[in-house]
This record gives C-alpha cells, structure tokens and sequence, in this order.
C-alpha cells in the first residue's frame, strides 16, 4: 500500500500543494482548495507526508506524556537505578505497539469502507477527548497542586509496583498493579 | 546489559500499550490516512521521545507539569482531530 503511493506522493507533494504556487492558480482555484483542504479527498490529492507526521506526533505524544506507561518507564528507572536499560526496553516495546497499532488501522481500512471507518474513527475520538478532557479537568479542579504525587491511590500504586519490582522485577505483578 | 530488566520492561510497557488509548488513536489515524509510513514515523518517534522523557526526568517531570493538565491538552488534539474527521464524514456524505 505505501509502496505504491509513496512514488506518486512525492512528486505530486513537492509541486502541488505549496503556498508559492496557490496564489498563481487564480482565485476560484485558491478558494476551492482552502474549503476542501488537502485532506478532503484522500486517495485523489494525498495529504503531505510532513503533515501527516506532525499530527501523528503531536497528538501521540501529548496523549502519551503522563499516561500510565511513561509513569510505569518512571518508575522502573527510578527502582533499578538503569535509566538506560529501562530506555532502550520501552522504546523497542512503543514502537513495536505503534507497529501493531498502524497495520491494525491498515486492516480495517482494507476491509471497512473508508466513510464508515472515518465515522467510526470520528466518533471514536469525539468521545475520548470529552472523556479524557472531563478526567483531566475534575482532576484539575480537585488537587490544584501536585496531584498524583499526593493521591493515595498512587501511593498505594507506587508501593505495590515498588514490592513487585524488588525481589526480582516480576512482570505479572506490575502489570497488575497497573490495570 | 541487563537483559531480565531489559524484558521486563518491554513486556510491561507493552501489554500496558495494548488496547490503550494511544494505540486507539494510532488505529484511527493510520485508518484514515493515506500515508502509513509517515503515521508510523509520526507515533513511534512520539512514544519514544515521550519514555525518553519519562526515563530521564525520574520523578520531577510530574511534579514540574501536572499529568492532568497534559491530558486536557491531549482531550483538545482529540477532539480537534475527531470533530474534523466528522466533518469530513459529512462533507462525502452531502
């Protein structure tokens, strides 16, 4: 799938939609293009690479900072005293999971109807942002200050994953401790 | 190298990867985009800036920038990206 669009992407990418050549094509045009957006029309007029990857970034990594799984590298590389070691395991292991994550969305484009799965996807997202935005904001509201540090419920999560960690880094048990 | 360490915590972070909230959002965006190099480029370099983060900060990251205010940053990129994708949606459907 990417085999055969990236050659055509990358010729197509580097003359069409650059802002230089938007005001040369003429008002109708221009005006046309800004109501559809490069992304309106997704397998005619592929959206840029670099786009696509600063989306992905920046929603990836706001999603991911402060989740559970930076707190649980956190915590390993505070228990083990090998920051390094503890890196290079996370690391393998998110990018493995993105692997998964992106053949899975691949999968389902090939089977679903693209309008279906970008309802399904639309709707999706609506409702995780509403649902983490709620969280974070009672959240907000509650502990102004140093909220996870104080919560007794993370105290209680740090010890457990602390006694686990000790007596020989069991992984069932901090997987446990984090569900 | 510590391997036992070294398992572990790829084991750990990547079964508490799965089915979250994350790997949700990397299914919809590879879904319904046309690049899936670039999705992959975009996620994988997030998550392992983000546990970069996460491995050299120790404890002071959370205590510098509260998590809740990260995620309500993170619930508005949803719903950026999601409400569009509705949009969208509407748009082929008319």
């Amino acid at each position: 799938m990417s085999a055969t669009s990236d050659p055509s992407s990358g010729p197509a990418a580097g003359s069409a939609p650059t802002p230089a050549s938007v005001p040369e094509a003429g008002a109708p045009e221009a005006s046309n293009a800004q109501l559809s957006g490069p992304e309106a029309s997704g397998a005619a007029l592929p959206a840029s690479f670099l786009s696509i990857l600063f989306t992905t970034f920046t929603t990836v990594f706001l999603a991911e900072l402060g989740d559970k799984t930076q707190l649980a590298a956190l915590l390993l590389s505070a228990q083990s005293g090998r920051p390094g070691v503890v890196f290079v395991g996370a690391a393998l292991a998110l990018i493995c999971s993105s692997l998964v994550g992106v053949l899975l969305g691949r999968w389902l484009a090939t089977v679903l109807p693209p309008q279906r799965l970008e309802l399904f996807a639309g709707v999706l997202m609506v409702a995780l942002g509403l649902w983490l935005g709620i969280q974070a904001a009672v959240q907000l509201l509650q502990t102004p200050t140093a909220a996870v540090l104080q919560a007794p419920g993370a105290a209680v999560w740090q010890t457990s994953v602390a006694a686990t960690l000790l007596p020989g880094s069991s992984v069932p048990g901090l997987i446990l401790s984090l569900g | 190298m510590q391997l036992p360490l070294l398992a572990s915590t790829f084991l750990t972070v990547f079964v508490a990867e799965l089915g979250d909230k994350t790997q949700l959002t990397i299914v919809t965006i590879s879904g319904t985009s046309s690049n899936t190099l670039a999705v992959f480029l975009g996620s994988a370099g997030a998550l392992v800036l983000a546990s970069l983060l996460g491995a050299l900060a120790g404890g002071s990251l959370s205590s510098l920038i509260p998590p809740a205010a990260l995620q309500l940053a993170a619930s508005l990129g949803f719903l950026v990206i999601g409400s569009r994708l509705l949009i969208r949606v509407r748009q082929e459907a008319s």
